[in-house]
């Protein structure tokens, strides 16, 4: 449990960071334009080492599955999604949450004031709804992630119950919508998302101020983000300012016809009506191989296969590897670190006795008997692509 | 005289003290050449670099698709330029090209 004096000590040295370095940037000269980078050259992002470069402006950062080692993930390694630029100025002092719609007090909140309330802590895997875009077939428009949209950190913060107490939600109110300080370039509508209110009020959502004991740091949405564990990572607000109480869903692009899935299955590359999607809310179950990577040579002998698994809002039960190209499937050894809305690392020793090339696959189930299947659901916008992983291997 | 110096340090520091802070804005990627290229740059990377591009594996349609969305969204496209931009966006970033690798990124100093 972190004390306030301690919040509000870190909040306050980071807010000395990026207040000071914001500033800087907004009143930037004009700087001499750099040559463009060569393809194969590594791209300097502050505090980001490693990670793979899907965009630099807006910053989108993937996580390399070789990262996928540890329970939590250190946060230079954690995956970043954004969909409009990153605000420019940001004030810990200055920050406000307003807290209105559907509400008998509407309210307007400082960092100080969330201080004020029990600080709750939640371990959750973050996916983007997007992850493995790049891997289905015909492919969609979006950023083409890979394997590792994904990743899992302890974040704190008071529970939005509490706020949304305080605050009082009348009868009418039935969903929530957050809204970020992100800067809309363009015509570009507002990146505005809205959850129903029987979520918003589970006592694990959050409004989320730290993030490995750390205060969130600008990428992870500085000063305070909405948390809403289990569920895809665009209802986790970065940078929230505003949350509204609605009695309906909220109407803008990012809710329709952003981030729904058809309701029945669909052909690869059919269209699909809007009427005939649902927003998207909980993660799919999932497993990925971290290790070996795809590619490797091997050694005939023991060789450990690992990696991590997640289920949204169940747990796992459950994670198979398969070396055959899926004809008998062996148990892995589930790690003991593990959360409700927190992935499970895995591993399985593996005895190759004869040399070849091998596929490697992992098969995860769900405490709701839900299955990794061999092939993702196709949708028009990529979404939740939950495929049986796998990677090839050299064995001599 | 001593003012002077001091005020020619100051101002001849504060472009290298900017470059030093601003996270650089053009270790953008280019398009690729064609004759759409200038265009294409022009009405995308308004809002975003070439990156977001250069990653997609799209057919005609989809392009074609996507160049009036974003138009919608605030991209200048000189109706006229319409059709010659999805051609040019389906002949560079078609199904049939070659996947595309991304680069790593070094972190360098500093928590951001």
């Amino acid at each position: 449990m972190t004390s306030r004096r301690e919040f509000l000590e870190r909040i306050s040295a980071a807010a000395l960071f990026t207040a000071g370095t914001a500033r800087a940037l907004s009143w930037a000269l004009p700087v001499p334009a750099l040559p463009a980078l060569p393809q194969s050259q590594a791209v300097p992002v502050p505090g980001e080492d490693g990670m793979l470069l899907r965009s630099y402006r807006f910053v989108d950062l993937e996580t390399p599955v070789e990262d996928f080692n540890s329970w939590l993930t250190p946060v230079p390694h954690f995956f970043v999604r954004n969909h409009m630029h990153e605000p420019v100025e940001l004030d810990a002092h200055e920050w406000r949450l307003s807290v209105g719609g559907e509400v008998e007090k509407p309210l307007t909140l400082g960092l100080s004031d969330l201080a004020k309330l029990e600080t709750h802590e939640v371990v959750n895997t973050l996916e983007c709804a997007g992850n493995g875009r790049g891997f289905y077939r015909p492919q969609v428009p979006g950023v083409q992630w890979g394997r590792g949209a994904v990743s899992t950190a302890r974040f704190s913060g008071p529970r939005m119950r509490d706020v949304l107490d305080r605050a009082g939600v009348k009868s009418s109110g039935k969903h929530v919508m957050f809204r970020g300080l992100d800067e809309v370039p363009g015509k570009v509508p507002p990146f505005i998302r809205s959850i129903p209110i029987e979520k918003a009020l589970d006592g694990d959502t959050l409004i989320a101020t730290h993030m490995n004991g750390r205060p969130l740091t600008k990428h992870h949405g500085f000063p305070a983000r909405a948390l809403t564990p289990g569920w895809v990572g665009s209802a986790s607000c970065k940078w929230l300012t505003e949350i509204k109480v609605l009695e309906t869903e909220f109407a803008g692009t990012f809710m329709n016809p952003g981030y729904r899935f058809p309701n029945q299955p669909v052909k690869p590359g059919e269209a699909v009506k809007a009427e005939d999607t649902h927003p998207l809310t909980a993660l799919n179950v999932k497993s990925v191989i971290s290790g070996p990577g795809d590619g490797s040579n091997l050694k005939i002998g023991k060789v450990r296969v690992h990696g991590a698994a997640w289920a949204g809002e169940a747990d796992i039960a459950k994670v198979e590897i398969s070396t055959d190209k899926g004809a008998t499937w062996n148990p892995t050894k589930l790690g003991h670190e593990q959360e409700h809305y927190a992935w499970r690392l895995w591993s399985y020793d593996w005895n190759p006795t004869q040399s070849g090339e091998y596929a490697l696959m992992s098969r995860a189930t769900d405490t709701r008997d839900r299955v990794q299947p061999m092939t993702a659901e196709w949708n028009p916008s990529g979404y939740l692509y939950n495929a049986v992983d796998q990677v090839r291997v050299h064995v001599s | 005289m001593f003012l002077k110096r001091w005020f020619s340090i100051f101002f001849l520091a504060i472009p290298v003290w900017v470059m030093a802070q601003k996270p650089a804005a053009n270790l953008a990627a280019d398009l690729p050449a064609g004759a759409m290229q200038a265009k294409a740059t022009t009405a995308c990377t308004e809002c975003h670099e070439a990156r977001i591009l250069l990653q997609q594996r799209l057919s005609k349609a989809a392009w074609a698709k996507e160049v009036d969305k974003m138009t919608k969204w605030g991209a200048v496209v000189d109706p006229a330029d319409r059709d010659a931009l999805i051609d040019y966006f389906s002949a560079n970033f078609g199904p049939d090209k070659p996947p595309y690798q991304p680069q790593h990124t070094s972190g360098g100093k500093g928590a951001k």
